[in-house]
């Protein structure tokens, strides 16, 4: 790892330049709206603060809408035309770690045994420059979920905002071909200094929860009905989450479609013969916690959650997982 | 005032007027509320009421049809309840409403996007701003505001914005809302919260056929929205929430706002204002505009 300190303005010119290679995307502010990640065309635009993005950075890899391949029947004949893969290279900056955290955990699904053409090829355009997060809000629980605000793990290079500075940390040889060229290196002292600096961080994270060894036990307990009463049925929380990674099938006037679909969703598992297995709010949302703290750990050693905390923030009645979780009556 | 709510909730529940009541308690962040279903009295003191409790509740009446139910509802809420009467979807027999007077709740969308902290600053929702009653138009019981605070709401034109946008051309208009659209990531939020939307399958559910793509992408998306927003024309009682709980911000209340307006310029109706009445796409009149029907 190679530490550096920048400034904002060293930065800026970078990426100015970068500009010309590659596709630039990161947090932007839009008024009443929030906080989305955009395509940059001037880095002054990129919103390098406190607050969080409403979408997570996983839409950037996973296409909420997905186009596979078009047929044709034409003259007798039938044709298939596979829709190219984007070769565009691009850096994605400002992505929290928690974000990019929930990122490995996709590639369990999409870059291990089974590879996704689609989902790996996002992976390998893309150079991610994390930011680390100086005022995690009380949503957040990334440090009950075996991460951190600090932690740089799933990035090419992250920054640390510092009196008004940037602390470059990069981390693989790609986040060095990029950044290698701007800012000075810290003197021992300040090394040792910022080290201390970044342990005191993680103690910004307020929200600790502990998620149970074994839900299974309780999977029958009228706990899920009392805790899914207000659910309702909506997207939100599948789909801003960072590691929910659901999707639907469709064919569209001849063209094959993948997009999200989530467990909340009352079709989700609505079967051809009108059977329907998760009839109700306490089936899908026990589906939901159970899927992300028990089903995905018993096949991947790691829950599917990064505590990220944006299905509490943006859930319509506010929803809270970390307390249901830490709450469930095993 | 949350003493006697909780006195008369206990009281309800004792005498077994209602199976379950459906109030506010706080959420897990000590501030905000949240939906509350209390069928016990030992869960009475759950419930709280103040100016976070923005949730429109009559929306989770749909879940317990058939059972009697107690509900705290605000002047906004309880005109949604109004066109579910009207629409036969609920029997007055069924739904005990106790009416809270309201003064305003809480801009929780702008405390979210804000969202550096939550502060009891906080400004009121804008659909508070055009809000004509603070007492619900029915109810079997009223909670009376005792500070008196009186209506927050502003004499300005409640259609303002609407008419700022009306008089652009058709393409700037369409422009306009396929910027906005373009952002919809379809969690069918607005749809879900929504009390008028109650739709036992959705045109936006059906697969055979299927109406609109499925995709987030802007033909399905202005099929969706403009779908959603035409069904809710004459029925939309203007609680807001659709627009409080988009996650991407678009400004769905204009859209309502406008069918709103247009309906009552042409047919001098108002949703939810009047249980007696038939609603607006069940009814007929000979001095209805349009020559073509007479
Ligand atoms: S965001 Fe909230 S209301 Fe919507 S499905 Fe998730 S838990 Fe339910
Ligand atoms: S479940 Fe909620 S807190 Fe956990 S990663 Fe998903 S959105 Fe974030
Ligand atoms: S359309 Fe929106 S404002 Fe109108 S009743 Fe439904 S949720 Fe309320
Ligand atoms: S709530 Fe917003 S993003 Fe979700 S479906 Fe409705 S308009 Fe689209």
């Amino acid at each position: 790892m190679i530490q550096k300190i920048v400034t904002k303005e060293e930065l800026y010119k970078l990426l100015n330049y970068l500009l010309q290679d590659f596709e630039v995307i990161g947090p932007k502010e839009l008024t009443n709206r929030g906080i989305f990640y955009e395509t940059i065309k001037n880095p002054q635009d990129l919103y390098l603060g406190e607050g969080f993005t409403t979408e997570p950075v996983k839409k950037l890899f996973l296409n909420p809408s997905e186009w596979f391949f078009k047929c044709q029947y034409k003259d007798s004949k039938n044709s298939l035309e596979e829709i190219a893969l984007t070769k565009t290279k691009r850096i994605i900056i400002g992505v929290r770690p928690c974000e990019t955290k929930g990122l490995e955990l996709l590639d369990k699904v999409y870059n291990s045994e089974y590879k996704d053409e689609f989902y790996v090829n996002n992976r390998n355009r893309t150079v991610i420059i994390g930011l680390s997060c100086a005022k995690p809000d009380r949503n957040c629980f990334c440090t009950s979920m075996g991460g951190s605000n600090v932690e740089s793990q799933g990035t090419d290079a992250i920054l640390f905002d510092r009196d008004g500075k940037f602390i470059l940390e990069i981390i693989t040889d790609k986040g060095k071909e990029i950044l290698g060229s701007i800012g000075n290196e810290p003197s021992e002292e300040e090394k040792k200094h910022w080290q201390q600096d970044k342990e005191k961080r993680k103690d910004l994270v307020k929200t600790k929860i502990k998620a149970p060894e074994d839900l299974d036990k309780v999977f029958e307990d009228p706990y899920w009905e009392q805790v899914s009463k207000s659910c309702l049925s909506c997207g939100i929380c599948t789909f801003l989450c960072p590691t929910c990674h659901c999707f639907d099938l469709v064919d569209e006037q001849r063209r094959r479609l993948r997009c999200y679909d989530g467990c909340a969703f009352v079709d989700f598992t609505l079967q051809a013969s009108g059977e329907n297995p998760r009839p109700t709010k306490k089936e899908r949302y026990r589906q939901r916690v159970f899927h992300k703290f028990d089903y995905f750990k018993k096949n991947f050693g790691e829950n599917l959650c990064v505590g990220c905390g944006r299905c509490i923030r943006y859930c319509p009645v506010k929803i809270d997982i970390s307390e249901i979780v830490d709450k469930a009556p095993v | 005032m949350i003493d006697e709510l909780k006195i008369k909730a206990r009281e309800l529940l004792k005498n077994k007027q209602v199976d379950l009541i459906i109030g506010y308690q706080r959420a897990s962040d000590g501030v905000l509320a949240m939906p509350c279903f209390v069928d016990r009295e030992e869960d009475v003191d759950k419930l709280i009421w103040d100016v976070y409790c923005v949730y429109n509740l009559a929306n989770y009446l749909k879940d317990y049809a058939g059972q009697k139910i107690g509900i705290i509802a605000k002047p906004c809420d309880v005109r949604s309840i109004v066109v579910l009467l009207q629409e036969n979807q609920l029997r007055r027999e069924n739904v005990y409403i106790i009416g809270v007077e309201c003064s305003g709740v809480i801009d929780e969308k702008r405390l979210r996007l804000g969202a550096k902290d939550i502060q009891e600053s906080a400004t009121f929702g804008v659909k508070c701003k055009s809000c004509k009653s603070s007492t619900p138009s029915i109810c079997d019981y009223l909670f009376k505001d005792k500070e008196k605070k009186g209506k927050i709401s502003e004499d300005k034109d409640e259609y303002e914005s609407v008419r700022k946008l009306e008089v652009r051309s058709s393409l700037e208009r369409l422009k306009f809302w396929e910027e906005e659209f373009s952002r919809c990531i379809r969690c069918y939020a607005c749809r879900q919260v929504c009390p008028m939307c109650y739709c036992p399958k959705c045109v936006a559910d059906q697969a055979m056929p299927a109406w609109f793509s499925k995709g987030a992408n802007l033909k399905g998306n202005l099929s969706w929205n403009l779908i959603r927003a035409i069904h809710l024309g004459g029925r939309c009682i203007d609680c807001g929430e659709c627009e409080r709980v988009c996650p991407v911000g678009i400004p769905l209340r204009e859209l309502n706002k406008k069918i709103e307006k247009d309906i009552k310029e042409l047919f001098k109706y108002e949703a939810g204002a009047n249980v007696e009445q038939k609603p607006l796409l069940a009814s007929f009149d000979k001095d209805d505009p349009g020559d073509w029907i007479k």
